[in-house]
Order: structure tokens, then sequence, then C-alpha cells
């Protein structure tokens, strides 16, 4: 087990906005972290990250507490995130955002990302702001490899994206769970998480309200429905 | 490429400098220039609004003015103890101003920048107070004034070299992380706060040591060369000259100069026409001078383009 949400509690100023979520991720596991509209699936990444006001409870990662750590920090002992609407810094260029994210590079190298994501090879002096969504995407994902991270939380990666975007976003994040890496996914689109994901956490109103196998809740739609309001 | 054809640009416009402009207000240009840049680091290129930089300029200015008047130090000497000293300063206000962002940063500036004009203020026995603080004197070798704006000239290239360096450099790579996003900065494993206190501090340095060259160029640290308006002077040279581009504030810096010190005589109320351009600017012209440079270009280039079409 490496990544530990116990009871959790989250602060943006006076509103408390995440209630004792509790979750983990194992290593070489997808862990779909599914939700309503501001149901607070963004700001549990944020919260594991360090980008809320206030948080208490327990976030342990391999056995150390991630409390009192600064985002950076977090960031360094092996924690990836990839936010919401991808995230690239646009005023820079292909080249320059991956560059910005090897200065500690240990596992993953620049030319491992672009092995990976050949299309970012002939953009390397294309600026982020002018790539396309799915290109966006890549960048975002190997920008995030780059920090030789074990635990990967990804925000809503198949949003806005062409189906067959999304199969090459799905089978990165096949590979790379293959690789050993756990991965925390925030979907907003339920079947791509279902396809995914091994385990399924559904969060409302700043809650855990279910926790199960992918499979089981494939087996189940009416669990979705009763959640999500989907269906 | 392009950067080196702007670069020669800049050398021949110092080389007739002095013979279009008197010599003192093209130092004096130069030396802004450099403050304008430095500032543009932070501003610019790391997303930082300070209303604090004549803090820096100012002690630099009174450091190099004491040291001369009172030690009899060389130039050499002067000139690096004041830029340590505004360093050393920078440090410790930058690392207060960095614990906030946005407007309670520019407040804390500009709190500290309130803070040492009064204290310049009220220690009339050290700084002249409101008099100023007269005679500091150059070597003799530099005090022609046309052999001063040579000198000057030369340490405005050193200092534009540096800071280009700087900002091509991976910490001006993060700096510009920041201004982009500061979270996601963090997010990709940076220290944000000591990369804006980097920011900062250097900035603080290049302004500290144009505040030296200043008080050697008149001869007297004035104590409008601290006050809180110099430091928006400062923005305004930035902004007027085009805060997205590396050579933008140097425009900026002599437009305000030569405003200044030209118009200024034949019509006292010069700032309003200052306030005019700045207003322009604001609502037609985000990116300064530099900007209008580029539309002029599109425009040439477009027609050309036109012309020689089939």
């Amino acid at each position: 087990m490496i990544l530990t949400l116990t009871g959790v509690d989250a602060f943006y100023g006076l509103h408390h906005v995440l209630h004792g979520v509790s979750l983990e991720v194992r290593a070489g596991e997808i862990v779909a972290l599914l939700g309503r509209n501001g149901a607070g699936k963004t700001t549990t990444l944020r919260t594991i990250m360090g980008l809320v006001d206030e948080r208490r409870g327990v976030i342990d990662y391999d056995g150390v507490s991630l409390l009192g750590l600064r985002t950076h920090e977090i960031t360094r002992r092996g924690l990836a995130y990839v936010p919401e609407y991808r995230g690239v810094f646009s005023d820079l260029t292909v080249a320059e955002n991956l560059r910005i994210a090897a200065l500690r590079a240990r596992d993953w190298t620049i030319a491992d990302v672009l092995e990976l994501f050949p299309t970012l090879r002939t953009l390397q002096d294309r600026k982020g702001g002018h790539l396309s969504g799915g290109e966006q995407q890549m960048l975002a994902i190997g920008r995030a490899l780059l920090s030789s991270p074990r635990v990967l939380l990804l925000d809503e990666p198949s949003q806005g994206l062409a189906p067959l975007i999304v199969e090459t976003v799905i089978d990165t994040l096949r590979r790379l769970r293959g690789q050993g890496m756990g991965i925390l996914l925030v979907e907003q689109n339920a079947e791509t998480a279902l396809e995914l994901a091994d385990r399924v956490c559904i969060i409302d109103q700043g809650s855990i309200v279910f926790r199960g196998a992918a499979e089981s809740v494939q087996r189940q739609p009416e669990i979705l429905s009763t959640y999500l309001a989907v269906g | 490429m392009r950067d080196r054809w702007i670069f020669l640009l800049i050398v021949g416009v110092l080389a007739v400098g002095p013979f279009v402009q008197r010599e003192v207000i093209a130092t004096e240009i130069l030396i802004f220039a450099v403050v304008a840049l430095a500032n543009n680091l932070i501003l610019g290129y790391t997303g930082m609004l300070s209303f604090g930089q004549a803090t820096f300029f100012g002690v630099g200015a009174y450091a190099a003015g004491l040291l001369t008047i009172h030690a009899g130090l060389p130039l050499p000497v002067v000139l690096a103890a004041a830029t340590v000293l505004a360093t050393g300063l920078a440090v410790l206000i930058g690392a207060v101003c960095v614990q906030r962002i946005g407007l309670y940063f520019i407040m804390l500036t500009f709190a500290f920048n309130q803070m040492f004009y009064f204290i310049a203020y009220s220690w009339t026995t050290l700084t002249g107070g409101e008099d100023g603080l007269p005679g500091v004197r150059r070597p003799a070798a530099l005090a022609d004034d046309l052999t001063f704006y040579v000198l000057v000239a030369l340490l405005f290239l050193a200092c534009l070299l540096l800071m280009k360096r700087v900002v091509d450099s991976p910490w001006g790579r993060v700096f510009r992380a920041i201004r982009d996003n500061e979270a996601r900065a963090a997010a990709v494993g940076h220290d944000v706060r000591r990369y804006k206190l980097l920011s900062f501090t250097i900035s603080a340095a290049f302004t500290g040591f144009a505040g030296a060259l200043y008080s050697l160029l008149y001869g007297i640290v004035p104590i409008d060369a601290i006050h809180w308006l110099r430091s928006g002077d400062i923005v305004f040279m930035t902004l007027i000259g085009g805060s997205g581009h590396f050579f933008g504030p140097i425009i900026g810096a002599a437009f305000f100069i030569w405003l200044s010190e030209t118009v200024s005589v034949v019509w006292d109320r010069w700032p309003m026409i200052l306030g005019v351009v700045f207003a322009l600017v604001v609502l037609f012209l985000r990116g300064g001078v530099v900007e209008l440079i580029r539309r002029g270009h599109g425009l040439v280039t477009a027609r050309g383009g036109a012309a020689t079409a089939p």
C-alpha cells in the first residue's frame, strides 16, 4: 500500500470541503474517483498535493505523513499531479515544459517521454498554449512522469479529447500501471473510468459514499445511477 | 538570432546617444534602463508587482554616496559594496514579502519602501534628509560627463547580457512557469517561494547597482531616490516599454527620462502627458511600445507578402 488517506478533512478558507475522506492507492493499480460536479473529486487530489488552505486527518505515503509538507516536497517524494484542463505552462514551449520538470529526473528522461508520445517530438518549439487538447494532455502526463512518480494523480484526462486520443491516454495509463505505478484517476466519464480502473470510489458532498471493485460496479450499473444520477 | 540584431542595434544607439542627447540625460536613461530591466525580471518574468524597487535603488545610491564621501574608496569597491548591501537587504525584505501573493505582496513591498524612506528622511546626520546627500565626487578620470557616459554604457551592456543569461537559464524557465501558474510550478517540484525570492534578489542587486551609478552621475543623492513615487515611476517605465518583451523596458526608461528631463523644462505639468500616455497604453497597447513595433512590423511584412504574391 503506498498512498493512504484516513479521515481527511480539507478547507478553502472557512469552507469545509472534504469530510473524513478515506481511500488508498496501491502500487500497480488504478483507482477511479467518481462523483458529480462539485462533489469534491478535484479537491481530493488538490488536498493530497497540499494545494488547499488547510487539511486535517492522515495522509500517508510509504509510511511518511504528507501533511506537513509543501507541494514541491510532495512532488519530490514521488507523487505527480496532472491537473484538470491539462495544465501545461502555456507560455513555455513543449521542450521547456519538459525540461522544467526534468531538473531532478531519475527513472524517466525526456527521451523516454518522447518515445511514449512521439507526437511531441515534432512540436518541441511550439508554445504549450498553442497545442491541441490531446497534445496538451500528452505533454501534461509526460511532464508529470519526469518527476519519476510512484503515484500519479490524474484529473479528468479524457475531458474534451477525441475518442482516438482517449484510447492513447488509456493505453498509456495501462502501461504505467503495468510498470507498478499507482494511479488515482478522477473521471467525469464513468464508462472510461470503469474500463480502466481496478477499484472505484464514489464521492458525494465531500464524503466517500461508495467503495468497490470496478467489476462489481460494471455488473450493477444501478450503483452509478444511485450516486451519480446518470443513466 | 533576432536578439543578436537587437543587441547590435542597442550598441549602435549607445554610440550615437551622447550626440543626440546631453550626456547626463543619456547616462540617466541607461541607469534607469537597468532599473526597468531588473524590475521586469520580477514583473514580466516572474509575475510579481513590486511597489518597492526604490528601496534598493535608494539604498544603493546612499551606500555609494556615503562610501565615496566618508571612506574615499575606489569606484569598483564602492559599486560592489553598494550592490552587496542592496542584495543583502533584498534577501531580508524579500523573505518576508514572498510569504504573501498578489495585493498583499504589493503592499508589503510598498510598506518596506515607506519604512526605508522615513529612515532616510529622518536620519539627517547620515543622509542629509530632505536636502539630500551632496558631495559624491567621481574619480578625476571620470569627472568628464562623456567619459562617465562611456563607463555607464559599458556597464549597461554588461548588466543587459547578465540579465539575458538569467532569463534564458533554467532559473528563468522556472520564473516564467511561476508567472504562468504558481500551483502548477510547485506541483512540478519547484519551491516557488525560494524562486520568487531569487528573482526578487537578483532584481534588487541590479537596482542597487544602478542606484550607486545614479549618485555618482549627479554627485548627490536626493531624497527622491528612495521615495515610493520612484517605485511607481519604475513600474511605469517597465509597462510603457512593454513587460512582455526582454528589451521592452529599455524603451520605457528612455521615454520616461527623456520626457521628464526635456519636456519638464518647457512645461512643468509634464506628468500629465505621462498620465495620458500611460492610460493609452493600458487601454489600447497592453504590450507597451514593443507591441506597437511588433504590430508595425506585422503590417509591413503583410504588405510586402501581398506585393510579391502572384
